[in-house]
């Protein structure tokens, strides 16, 4: 019994070692595929410097994206005022009543509210997208003395000579560290990405610029949906009976009386008639 | 006298057996489940490196987050559409993933770490002894960085699911007459761009509050030949992406230390001998800004700009 039970144990391990072999072979593969892009992308990228501060995390469940600078707008109609309570449920109790009545020395004033409502995107799916009649402009030095508009024209009219192996350029994009141009003809764009390097004055100095492929990219798939703003309120078809200073006050005492069911106002801005307004809201954090 | 002992060498020899067999089938137990784990994490990494291979795509939840007012910018303009809209930046992790006996270190000055990696072999005095230290490039992945921008419009909506009963003409009439009666919520419009094959149109109206008020409810009723089909209706959005741009993360401060394997002290304690060490003009460093040490776990270590 122990022959057949060592056979036994003997087999096990060899299995052992074979499969702690092939978990070792697949860990590696998926260590390279994480720079998949670079199989797909074989040319050369721009680079961009960065730099270990301390930032650390255990585990291996690393988000894989950082989402910034999220901005959200709104248009405002004319004859209309934007309400923003620095508490939140104060917001919520002016929107209870649809209609308000601010009474003024003489009169009232009748207006209504409602809230705001801003699109947000929920889930995206993007992918890469290589485009024929783009090109990546590379190796733009970072010291130039050049405004954003005065380096894309200088590109586009030297790329856009047949003498320089370019021709109509259709878009163009500035990028970080380097330039997008779209040609009107495919053929002008695998040109010059098989010449490669150029010598071009810029801001003074002579520069090696290199075109490679430019690989675009496309929303597969995307969710919005509409999300109320917490703090603010939107006052509109308010009569046009006050000058903005005074309807500005007036409103802002009405909607800071808690007999009112108002609160503290952060903020108030009147849209005047005949006039349009658009609304900027940023994230909270930071 | 000698059956009996006989008979003990045998029982201990059997009992040794017994035992043996014990412990073999213990042994072998144990080497099951644990070749049963290894199979199930093979099988993890196999479905991970499959969803990898395909197509290079990102496909990510967008994080909530809590809107404040910044301002309001004004225009006299009263012609100029406005839209609803949202933008945020994408970007790329980049990372390095620090394995156990390896350090980073960030310095103060670029033309430092790139001495450092010069130099290559460093001797470092870690405890009583001098631990051979290799300094070299930091491998960094590729990222991607774009914008995202979406306009929801204040002045057309989409029509869907419109019946297929009219020649393409008829039909766009149709709509306009349908959407323009303000008794059921609609307003003057301004063109109808209609699409037979799929089913459906873009609706322009003249005056901004129209497409709001009708996009209260999910449906709109449109008459056809005295009968009454209820369409669909939803937002007109368009989304595009801006600045789209592939590029590899290079670090020109930061530097990769290998050879701190199996060192028995605190992490922290590695962490600052490697940074005095570093310090040292004469070991060919300088001003150290960051040090990280892996010793008993990998870490994650993020790069920014």
């Amino acid at each position: 019994m122990s022959v057949i039970l060592d056979d036994v144990l003997c087999t096990l391990q060899e299995e052992q070692t074979r499969l702690k072999m092939k978990l070792q072979e697949l860990q590696k593969l998926r260590r390279e595929l994480r720079d998949s892009t670079k199989d797909k992308v074989p040319f050369p990228m721009p680079e961009v410097p960065l730099v270990f501060r301390g930032h650390t995390e255990e585990s291996q469940e690393v988000p894989k994206y950082l989402f910034s600078n999220l901005q959200m707008c709104c248009p405002l109609p004319g004859s209309s005022a934007l309400v923003t309570f620095d508490d939140p449920k104060v917001a919520e109790q002016v929107l209870r009543k649809k209609v308000h009545k601010i009474d003024m020395e003489e009169c009232r004033l009748l207006v209504e509210v409602q809230p705001l409502e801003l699109p947000s995107m929920t889930t995206i799916q993007v992918s890469n997208q290589p485009d024929g009649q783009r090109v990546l402009v590379s190796g733009i030095p970072s010291g130039l003395e050049l405004k954003e508009e005065e380096l894309l024209d200088k590109l586009e009219i030297f790329f856009g000579k047949a003498r320089n192996g370019g021709g109509d350029v259709e878009t163009r994009e500035l990028l970080q560290g380097s330039v997008m141009l779209g040609f009107a003809k495919e053929e002008v764009a695998q040109n010059l990405c098989q010449i490669g390097q150029f010598r071009v004055s810029l801001g003074g100095q002579q520069v090696t610029l290199k075109v490679s492929p430019y690989v675009s990219g496309k929303i597969q798939k995307a969710e919005i949906k509409c999300q109320p703003v917490a703090r603010s309120v939107l006052v509109v078809n308010i009569p046009d009976v006050l000058d903005s200073q005074e309807l500005h006050d007036i409103l802002e005492i009405h909607f800071q009386k808690p007999t009112r069911g108002g609160g503290e106002v952060e903020d108030l801005t009147v849209v005047p008639p005949g006039q349009q307004g658009l609304a900027v809201f940023t994230s909270e954090s930071p | 006298m000698e059956d009996n002992g006989h008979n003990t060498f045998w029982t201990k020899y059997l009992n040794k057996q017994l035992m043996k067999d014990e412990k073999n089938k213990e042994s072998t137990d144990e080497i099951q489940r644990e070749n049963m784990k290894l199979r199930e994490e093979i099988q993890k990494l196999e479905e991970e490196i499959q969803e990898a291979t395909r197509d290079f795509q990102i496909k990510e939840d967008i994080p909530e987050a809590q809107m404040k007012f910044t301002s309001v910018k004004k225009s006299k303009n009263n012609s100029e559409v406005l839209n609803a809209s949202c933008s945020f930046q994408v970007s790329s992790q980049i990372f390095y993933e620090l394995q156990r006996g390896q350090a980073l270190i960030t310095f103060e000055e670029e033309e430092v770490a790139q001495q450092v990696i010069a130099i290559g072999r460093h001797y470092v005095k870690i405890g009583d002894v001098n631990l051979e230290v290799i300094a070299q490039q930091v491998p960094l992945n590729t990222g991607v960085r774009f914008q995202v921008h979406v306009d929801v419009s204040k002045m057309k909506i989409r029509v869907t699911e419109i019946p297929d009963e009219l020649p393409e003409d008829q039909m766009r009439d149709k709509l306009e007459l349908s959407f323009c009666k303000s008794r059921l919520g609609g307003g003057e419009v301004e063109c109808v761009h209609y699409d037979k094959q799929s089913h459906s149109a873009v609706i322009t109206f003249v005056e901004a509050g129209v497409a709001d008020r009708i996009l209260k409810k999910k449906d709109y009723p449109l008459t056809i030949n005295q009968k009454c089909h209820r369409v669909t209706v939803a937002p007109f959005i368009e989304k595009h992406l801006k600045k789209y741009q592939i590029f590899s993360g290079v670090s020109q401060k930061t530097v990769l230390l290998t050879g701190l394997e199996g060192i028995q002290m605190d992490e922290e304690m590695v962490e600052d001998l490697v940074s005095i060490h570093f310090q040292r003009v004469k070991n060919g460093g300088g001003e150290v800004d960051v040090v990280k040490c892996s010793l008993a776990q990998p870490y994650v270590a993020y790069f920014e700009e």
